[in-house]
């Protein structure tokens, strides 16, 4: 088996014993002035739930955050040497760093520490020269600046309606709609991908990161948009039996 | 050979003197002024800027450089000494937000750098650096403003007001005359520039000013905002002056008067 084409597959073989896993669905989108970022808050041991309310985003800088899926641990680690790295950079220069310079530090380390590591992140933020950027870093390494990312296990659910929604010129407003709308009757891309996958779930926590600050944003569960949720077409109760008895229906 | 490099550069005086680390407080000697003054919720740095040569770009010269979010450093010395401390120090704060998951304390950045100041004084094949410096800053989730001085021997001390460099003792001076407790921003701010007026005598273009908050929040005083209180405060040297001419006339004029009277009493 080929275990570094699909994100879950990768997750369970490169997981130590006992390891907590950020199986997650996580997303970026640039916008013009800035960028906003989302993530549902699961995160498992198995299939125990440890954390129910983890806040994925992580601040790297004052305007630069990442979304981490993958090993917790193996993220955790990464971003905070990365946020070492960042700040002495900031302060050496005198200046907010810019987004590709994070999104460099990440690559260096998930790169030369493919083998040992599981972490798939996303680097987004504002900075001077570019405004809002998005850089999806999947398992292996590579540096990819996109306008609108998504990753973390329940990313494979929602890549259809992502492309099938996505305009480019959205506003900040429209923006955080695409990312999370609960008002509009169409469904959105954490929502549908947290109802599907079995490793995402809980509340979506999302950021909009822009010139004049960071705003927070929360969405709880039971406040989660609601989709067709599936029901199954059974017989009528009536007909069950009847059919049973002439030897048709196998008893369940 | 090699074996003659290993000897300690800073070895003690009969008189238990280490005199490389007294000459390199000579150095800081010579280097340009700067000064620290505690108030009750800001903290204030003052340095005198060298003048700039002509082809000079100014925007490199910079004597009061950030360490971190919320602690500042000015330096008085070698240059190149002091760039290479500050370095170290940053790598330091950063460091520590790492491992200790928390800011650095001002103290311990300064008994950092003090301490590698004094490994340069016991260790073989190196000289002390040649750099006094004034650190300022707020320890985090504390409102305390904190001022503290390391110097090349390594002995680190903390201030309610300091200057280091040239004419650091003129400064002290007036400074012990002229500080009070609780200043507010405004109060430290002038205190400051009047104590650095006091030896730089060209005035507030060759003035840097920077103010720190306790909500870390760093502002360097633009030229104007600088000249508009050197303005304010050489009024008030005026009119000083012409208070004290004014009495001294006024004590001469009395004292006229009773040489007369007195010759007139004791005369015929």
């Amino acid at each position: 088996m080929d275990y570094k084409s699909t994100m879950t597959h990768a997750d369970a073989a490169r997981l130590k014993k006992g390891e907590v896993n950020l199986g997650t669905s996580i997303m970026a989108v640039q916008f013009d002035g800035g960028v906003v970022i989302g993530a549902d808050s699961r995160t498992t041991m198995g299939s125990y739930i440890a954390n129910r309310v983890t806040d994925k985003l992580t601040h790297i800088h004052d305007r630069i955050y990442c979304c981490r899926s993958g090993s917790a641990a193996d993220t955790q680690a990464v971003a905070d040497i990365v946020t070492y790295h960042l700040s002495l950079h900031a302060i050496q220069s005198g200046e907010r760093p810019s987004t590709h310079v994070a999104a460099s530090l990440f690559q260096e380390l998930c790169y030369a520490n493919k083998d040992a590591l599981s972490a798939g992140i996303i680097v987004a933020g504002w900075d001077k020269r570019e405004g809002g950027s998005v850089y999806n870093i999947p398992l292996g390494g590579g540096l990819f600046r996109q306008p609108w990312a998504i990753g973390g296990s329940g990313s494979t659910y929602v890549y259809g309606y992502c492309d099938a929604t996505y305009r480019e010129g959205m506003s900040k407003d429209e923006t955080v709609n695409f990312v999370r709308n609960i008002d509009a009757p169409s469904p959105t891309a954490l929502a549908l991908a947290m109802s599907r996958d079995g490793s995402s779930g809980g509340t979506i926590r999302m950021c909009v990161i822009t010139e004049d600050g960071v705003q927070r944003l929360f969405v709880p569960g039971n406040e989660l948009p609601t989709f067709w949720e599936g029901k199954e077409i059974l017989p009528p109760p009536g007909q069950a039996a009847a059919l049973q008895s002439q030897g048709e229906v196998m008893v369940q | 050979m090699s074996r003659s490099y290993d000897r300690a550069l800073t070895v003690f005086s009969p008189d238990g003197h280490l005199f490389q680390v007294e000459y390199a407080l000579e150095a800081v000697r010579k280097g340009t002024c700067a000064v620290g003054v505690r108030g009750k919720d800001t903290v204030i740095l003052g340095v005198e800027k060298k003048s700039v040569l002509q082809l000079q770009d100014p925007r490199t010269v910079r004597k009061v450089v950030m360490l971190d979010d919320h602690v500042c450093l000015a330096f008085a010395g070698l240059t190149a000494d002091g760039r290479v401390l500050i370095d170290k120090a940053r790598i330091e704060c950063q460091s520590h937000r790492l491992t200790v998951e928390d800011p650095v304390s001002v103290e311990y950045i300064t008994r950092h750098i003090a301490g590698i100041q004094q490994r340069y004084t016991q260790s073989g094949g190196v000289r002390p650096f040649g750099v006094s410096t004034l650190i300022i800053g707020f320890d985090p989730h504390d409102a305390i403003p904190r001022l503290y001085m390391t110097e090349p021997s390594g002995i680190y001390t903390a201030w309610k007001a300091n200057s280091i460099g040239r004419s650091s003792k003129t400064v002290r001076e007036f400074l012990e005359k002229n500080y009070a407790d609780d200043l507010d921003e405004a109060g430290a701010v002038k205190l400051t520039i009047k104590s650095l007026l006091e030896v730089v005598q060209t005035g507030a273009k060759n003035i840097e000013i920077s103010v720190m908050r306790k909500d870390g929040e760093v502002k360097n005083l633009s030229l104007d905002e600088i000249s508009e209180i050197v303005v304010e405060v050489e009024k008030e040297k005026e009119a000083e002056a012409e208070r004290k001419r004014g009495r001294l006339a006024a004590t001469l004029a009395a004292q006229g008067g009773m040489l007369e009277s007195g010759a007139g009493a004791t005369g015929a």
